[in-house]
């Protein structure tokens, strides 16, 4: 397999970095792409509409061309979501991978139509002992006034890849709260770009990340403010152990015309082994003087003092390193209101960090 | 509030232009002969000869960066690579011819000399015409010279460290550095010797399209200090000019060297120049830079904390106008225990300038319990001007503590009402807030330092008010 340069940061800095791109050697992609039966949908099931035409996708960054192409040549699996004011329950769609359904090529659209408010979840499991493998692209248009959660929930094993792009379109005074749960596949790689083109537009994205082994994440988030007192807020909390990697990108960039937009990321990583490595480029651009953009970083092991205070009270250090993992993750787990995601989530954290 | 007014200034002094009469002048372009003929003119000894042609070969070899501002005017065939002036060296001030003695004049080098500095090198384009120091300090064994006459005087000591903290490869145009450098500066500071007060290095190119491509070695040995100052600066013409400097600075253990900068070249200039200090145990490097002139730069020192307990911090600002893109910043490598590093470096945007701060945090597996502080801020002064801010923070082991933390945005509305509440104009609180944004930087230089760099920023600021 020849080596694989994707996930481009929308702009360069020396190669000696080691972060302008993610290369990736010896994976294994699927030439021939099977149906993926294995999917079910909880909630408004009037909502989704299961598709399998292919789209030609105009993708603003994405992963890069091969992983574009596969999702609109090849999608096994192509679904709209509408979110409009009728609906009154959340959307469930979850993905198993097993024996028979272990590759999924998703192309998910989600449009929120004015002023409607919802909520949807998307979950990618896998069986144990299997190699799955995903590549998923997630479209959302927030048109004016709406309101709309996504959780993205990868929930696969360590063996599997995880290829994902997303891409947002946020129209006038809407609000796009994002929550994604990474946690699954030797390499998970992410794309988000969020268009804040509308006044008012408004756009949080939070992601848990937790990794173990030699798993390795590479996360490539931008938000462009484009509207007139647009906001994002990115905000990732991570805990690495073993041999774990990540590498994370953030971008924010304040566009001409943004006036009085605003703009926050944060992003920390708590190292828990001495072989953990966290890379991080987080971006401010800005081409507009009315704008107000901050960014932190820190990286660093569990505080030693506040681990020595959870063993004083009678907790063995994995279960008070587990605790402070948690604490760390619990802000940003708040989001998930689905309390049985909730707590298979925490399930993962228990696991993960055994 | 209504928009301020922003004008190109007259930068007065710092644009006086000297007839181009020279001793000697290269042909333009980049050959092996033109570097066998520079070689020749300057007397080089033959392993120097070899080097720059084993740096001509490295430079062919590499790519121009992928990254960055663009480079893409610079013609090298249209550069001359060294312009001998029509003077030798001199240790008597008197003795400098009178336009050239004239401009320094105007810069206030000779003035700084005898107020505050321990010793003086004037630059004028590629070879140093004036230098001089204390003589207390010579009878210590501090050594401080042209960077011609250290090959020949020093040979063991200059082969020894001369582009091994740098190497060639490190980049296209540290390769052009090797292969053409000409003047620059010298100084070893022998071990426990303290140098109370600093010393200074001026560079000046007078002559159009052509290169200045001065190369600074110090040696601060064990228990020794040192403060060095370097200005630059040149008048503007219509055409690019190119600097490519290069500085290496060897810190030994428990050593101290603070490297202080005010660039202010003309913006017509690339400014893409290379600075790396390797530091010893204990030991510690400070960078102050003030970066004002040129049309582009693209300048990233860098502290490669190598023994246990090293340490450094830099401080700097850069103030980009119209039609300049100022890509500046900051690289550390934590490679020893109980290292650290602090880094504050802020910007100002106006007129169409851009700013970019980029920088390179890495600590290395072995760097247990080191810590690292990154501050950056950039302030907009108009809604046409551009600032970026572009960190990589690479964290190899776990017993560390690490944190960055950037804000970008305008001079607050708020922060102007009070103090036009307080009876000041709108301009003079603006002025007031970018000073007092300034004011970390500037609290770092020598009180004369500081006097210039304000007034550079007052010279900015003066356009900006119109």
């Amino acid at each position: 397999m020849e080596l694989l340069k994707l996930n481009e940061t929308p702009v360069r800095t020396s190669r000696n970095f080691n972060i302008n791109n993610i290369k990736l050697e010896n994976i294994s992609i699927p030439q021939e792409i099977n149906n993926f039966n294995n999917m079910q949908v909880y909630g408004d099931e009037s909502k989704v509409i299961i598709d399998n035409q292919n789209t030609k996708l105009n993708l603003t960054y994405g992963l890069g061309d091969f992983f574009t192409n596969q999702v609109s040549n090849n999608a096994n699996k192509k679904i709209k979501i509408v979110i409009d004011k009728k609906l009154n329950k959340e959307i469930e769609i979850d993905f198993k991978f097993d024996k028979e359904n272990n590759d999924l090529i998703d192309n998910i659209e989600i449009v929120a139509e004015e002023q409607a408010k919802g909520t949807v979840i998307l979950k990618y499991v896998t069986e144990k002992n299997i190699q799955a493998f995903h590549n998923g692209v997630i479209r959302l248009l927030a048109k004016k006034n709406s309101k709309v959660n996504i959780i993205v929930a990868n929930l696969m094993n360590e063996s599997s890849n995880n290829f994902m792009s997303i891409e947002n379109k946020v129209e006038d005074e809407s609000k796009v709260n994002y929550t994604i749960v990474d946690f699954g596949g030797k390499n998970s790689i992410t794309n988000y770009f969020s268009d804040l083109e509308g006044e008012l537009s408004d756009n949080k994205l939070s992601t848990i990340y937790l990794g173990k082994d030699n798993q390795l994440f590479d996360l490539n988030y931008i938000g462009e403010l484009r509207g007139k007192k647009s906001n994002i807020d990115i905000e990732v909390q991570g805990a690495l152990k073993d041999n774990a990697k990540k590498h994370f990108k953030g971008t924010i960039d304040f566009k001409k015309g943004c006036k009085k937009a605003t703009g926050n990321e944060n992003e920390a990583c708590m190292l828990l082994s001495d072989t953990a490595k966290s890379l991080a480029l987080p971006m401010l651009l800005c081409s507009e003087e009315d704008v107000e953009g901050n960014h932190s970083s820190s990286a660093g092991k569990v505080g030693e003092k506040e681990l020595f205070y959870i063993m004083s009270r009678g907790f063995e250090l994995k279960e008070a390193m587990k605790l402070m993992v948690r604490a760390k993750f619990n802000k940003i787990l708040d989001n998930i209101k689905n309390e049985d995601l909730k707590n298979e989530i925490l399930d993962s954290i228990d696991k993960i960090l055994d | 509030m209504a928009k301020t007014k922003l004008e190109e200034i007259n930068r007065n002094i710092y644009d006086i232009k000297n007839k181009d009469e020279y001793d000697f002048k290269i042909k333009k372009g980049l050959t092996k002969e033109i570097i066998e003929e520079i070689s020749k003119q300057k007397n080089d000894p033959d392993w120097m000869r070899e080097f720059r042609l084993k740096a001509l070969d490295v430079y062919n070899k590499l790519e121009l960066p992928t990254w960055g501002p663009d480079i893409s005017e610079l013609n090298m065939d249209e550069i001359a690579t060294y312009v001998r002036p029509k003077t030798g060296l001199s240790n008597s001030w008197e003795d400098v011819p009178e336009d050239i003695k004239s401009t320094f004049d105007k810069l206030g080098i000779p003035e700084a000399e005898k107020k505050s500095l321990a010793g003086v090198g004037a630059q004028y384009d590629s070879e140093v015409v004036y230098h001089s120091m204390k003589e207390d300090l010579i009878k210590q064994g501090v050594v401080y010279t042209d960077m011609e006459t250290a090959v020949r005087e020093y040979p063991d000591l200059v082969r020894d460290h001369f582009m091994k903290c740098v190497p060639v490869n490190d980049h296209k145009f540290v390769a052009l550095h090797g292969a053409v450098w000409s003047g620059g500066s010298f100084v070893y500071v022998p071990k426990g010797v303290k140098v109370d007060i600093p010393l200074q290095s001026y560079f000046r190119l007078n002559s159009p399209e052509s290169g200045q491509f001065e190369h600074t070695l110090i040696i601060v040995d064990e228990g020794a200090s040192l403060h060095f100052i370097e200005g630059c600066s040149a008048p503007k013409y219509n055409k690019v000019n190119l600097h490519a400097g290069c500085v290496e600075l060897y810190v030994k253990d428990n050593a101290y060297l603070r490297y202080s900068t005010i660039e202010n070249w003309s913006k017509n200039m690339l400014n893409l120049n290379t600075k790396k200090a390797i530091v010893g145990k204990n030991a510690q490097v400070d960078w102050v830079t003030g970066s004002f002139g040129s049309k582009i730069s693209m300048l990233y020192p860098m502290s490669i904390l190598n023994g246990e307990g090293a340490k450094t911090e830099y401080t700097g600002i850069s103030f980009a106008g119209k039609g300049q893109n100022l890509d500046n910043g900051f690289k550390v490598v934590h490679n020893a225990e109980n290292t650290s590093s602090l880094v504050n470096a802020k910007s100002i945007s106006k007129n169409g300038g851009k700013c970019t701060y980029r920088s390179l945090v890495r600590i290395n597996e072995k760097a247990k319990n080191s810590k690292s502080s990154v501050s950056c801020e950039s302030l907009m002064l108009d809604d046409i001007s551009i600032s970026d801010t572009i960190p990589v923070n690479d964290i190899r082991t776990d017993e560390v503590e690490f944190s960055h933390e950037a804000k970008i945005g305008k001079i607050s509305d708020k922060t102007i009402f009070y103090l036009m509440s307080r009876g000041l104009s709108e301009e003079d609180a603006k002025a007031m807030i970018v000073r007092g944004f300034a004011y970390p930087i500037s609290k770092e230089l020598p009180v004369e330092y500081a006097v210039e760099m304000n007034n550079l920023i007052n010279l900015e600021l003066d356009g900006a008010i119109g």
